[in-house]
């Protein structure tokens, strides 16, 4: 099937009244927690995965898709108005287009990042489409080698990524492998620690986990400080840029497209590393240099751009290879596999309707957003004003539904409470959640790759070496863990670390 | 060396790295031709092992913050009794159904934690809870449970099905 026919054949699911009104409620709600601080869409798509059982696949996978990128233009509101980053990929946000708003420019900021991320989200999806099927065909040579090695590098490159110590990411990737081994083996189906509870044959489920991690563990973190809000409170004006806005905008707009798009398709990479990417990369081209932080249109629309084109580039590695390169894919590598689907190289051809539905939803999806961001900024402003005191109880109060919901069993309301704990505690001692996470739907993956490749190889390692897919992984995978060890490489990953925090 | 955060971090991890290899070799390690149920166990183990113990060193040479710095300033009862009314929530949840226990943690949290005017905690608690109850019930078709202490009081059966 050529990518025009499966296209029209897309438009005509996404076009589907019922999936229209799916992929309405997936931006709307995208938008609103992407707005709404405390809340990230890793929680609303745990939480609403129980929900999107009751209709057809293609509709539940296009609402919850809806919500990622939703998300991602929802989260530049909060950051520009208030200066609270809605979720983590728009941090770099705030620097720029809150001291523009504080200038009275809140209009063009908002206006921009809207703009910029209709093109980057657009932009996203065409590669998608045409490097989705390439990619397929390549992924059908794979075996359980290139899996295995692709997969501990998606790992390594997560942990190299994040903030703080690389020893306590990789800690947490193994802590995830080994809690999302528990239940029964799947080559010779034996317990493995369960403890002879019922409720861990299954294994752990994922929504508990996310939930208690992310949703859980924010909530704990946030009512210990005094949350206070400085909304921008002078006229937002209008969100039109100006000539000049848009001639200074287009080059990072550009730049961070194309560079969200390849950051995103790595595996382990995302769209927060996108944004920060480029504001550094806009702020070393820029001959106003001194500019950044005191209100730069191109710092907001450069990153704003970064982060939804990553957000799309995510979505290649798990339609196209079956994983997950970070852990919003993760949980909709859920969604499939609830809906009986696994993603892979031959999803395009056994599931056109889905892939192609989900790829034209997304057009549609993006225009929505912009109908929905340009004109209803007053509303999101609204819904900022609403206490966190009000809030916390209501989003708690969700989390246990949701978790419910999704077994059926107070023993996952418990599972939620622990690792809701452990997640905050986690925060406390400086160790990340999102390899954990990552690691936790890799993991039974990635033992099935590795058992695999040892009995085909009669217990040689040497299988690894001799692939060329495999060895290109590993190697990479070998220098990014010696990489801190080189002082020139620990300063440059240290100053990274620097920039995500300031 | 005892008031760092790094070092009691370190040996939490070390313990469940410890456990876990133990698991692993109980499970049965099998051979490298044919690997057994506890070989990935075992060897992420000792992986978690040897890293949780170079944090645990370096938490002993007096690296990271303190113990005390983590919480320092930080409102941490309010930690202590969202996790507790939590505990109890999930302990409550089957015997007195959905709408009450939700009800009860919405007024704690509203009341307690972070306080609220009760001319606004009443209704907030009483709308989301009833309202999301119907919803899940009535219109998504959603089992929650439904309270089994509730089934033989009078006024308050209808709650229980």
């Amino acid at each position: 099937m050529d990518v025009i026919s499966g296209l029209a054949q897309g438009f005509a699911v996404a076009f589907d009244p019922v999936n229209l009104l799916y992929c309405f409620i997936g931006v709307f709600i995208g938008t609103l927690v992407g707005v709404l601080p405390g809340i990230g869409p890793i929680s609303a798509m745990s939480l609403l995965l129980p929900v999107t059982l009751s209709g057809s696949p293609e509709s539940g996978i296009i609402m919850m898709a809806g919500i990622y990128y939703g998300s991602m233009y929802g989260g530049s509101t909060t950051a520009v108005l208030v200066n609270i980053p809605g979720e983590a990929a728009s941090v770099v946000t705030c620097i720029d287009g809150h001291e523009m708003a504080k200038r009275g420019r809140a209009g063009p900021a908002l206006g921009i990042s809207a703009l910029g991320s209709f093109v980057a989200g657009t932009f996203a999806i065409v590669a998608l489409m045409l490097v989705a099927p390439m990619l397929a065909q390549v992924a059908v040579a794979f075996g359980p080698p290139e899996y295995f090695s692709l997969m501990v590098l998606g790992l390594t490159i997560l942990s190299f990524l994040t903030q703080g110590s690389m020893a306590k990411a990789l800690l947490m990737a193994a802590v995830g492998v080994v809690v999302g081994l528990i239940g029964l083996d799947q080559i010779n189906a034996m317990p493995r620690l369960t403890f002879d509870r019922l409720e861990l044959v299954d294994g752990i489920g994922l929504v508990p986990v996310v939930m208690g991690l992310f949703g859980v563990a924010e909530i704990l973190a946030n009512i210990e400080q005094q949350i206070r809000r400085d909304i921008v409170q002078s006229r937002i004006g209008s969100l039109w840029p100006s000539r000049e806005d848009l001639k200074a905008s287009a080059g990072p707009v550009g730049r961070g497209t194309l560079l969200g798009f390849l950051l995103g398709v790595l595996p382990g990479g995302g769209a927060v590393i996108a944004s920060f990417a480029s504001y550094a990369m806009e702020k070393k081209l820029s001959r106003t240099p001194e500019r950044f932080g005191k209100g730069a249109i191109e710092g907001v629309a450069g990153p704003e751009a970064a982060n939804n084109a990553a957000a799309g580039g995510a979505f290649i590695p798990l339609m196209t290879l079956g994983i997950p390169p970070n852990v919003i894919m993760a949980l909709l590598l859920g969604a499939f596999v609830i809906h009986g689907l696994q993603p892979g190289p031959l999803m395009m051809s056994q599931n056109p309707k889905v892939f192609w539905g989900i790829v034209a939803s997304m057009y549609v999806g993006n225009i929505m957003l912009l109908v929905l961001n340009m004109p209803l900024i007053g509303m999101w402003v609204q819904v900022l004003k609403a206490p966190y005191r009000i809030l916390f109880p209501l989003i708690l109060m969700f989390c246990i539904v949701g978790v419910f919901a999704s077994g059926n069993a107070v023993f996952d309301v418990f599972v939620m409470i622990g690792t809701g704990l452990l997640g905050y505690l986690m925060r406390k001692f400086g160790y990340e959640a999102a390899p954990l996470v990552l690691a936790f739907v890799l993991g039974p993956m990635l033992e099935n790759n590795l058992r695999k490749s040892l009995i085909l190889s009669q217990g040689s390692f040497e299988i690894f070496v001799v692939r060329p897919i495999s060895i290109a992984c590993l190697a990479i995978a070998v220098f990014l863990l010696i990489a801190p060890l080189l002082p020139a490489l620990r300063k440059k990953r240290e100053k990274v670390a620097l920039d995500v925090t300031e | 060396m005892l008031r760092r955060a790094e070092f009691w971090g370190g040996l939490f991890w070390l313990g469940v790295g410890v456990f876990v290899t133990w698991q692993g070799w109980l499970l049965e390690l099998g051979t490298l031709h044919e690997p057994g149920s506890g070989f990935v166990f075992f060897w992420l183990g000792l992986f978690m092992s040897a890293l949780s113990l170079s944090i645990t060193v370096a938490g002993a040479r007096g690296e990271g913050p303190l113990l005390a710095d983590l919480w320092r300033g930080a409102r941490w009862r309010n930690v202590v009794m969202v996790i507790a009314a939590l505990i109890v929530f999930g302990v409550l949840f089957q015997k007195l159904g959905f709408v009450l226990c939700s009800l009860a943690l919405l007024l704690f949290l509203m009341t307690f934690v972070d306080p609220v005017a009760p001319r606004l905690s009443i209704p907030i608690s009483l709308a989301a809870s009833v309202g999301v109850w119907y919803v899940l019930e009535k219109v998504l078709l959603v089992q929650l449970p439904k309270g089994s202490w509730l089934e033989d009081v009078p006024y308050l059966s209808w709650l229980a099905g």
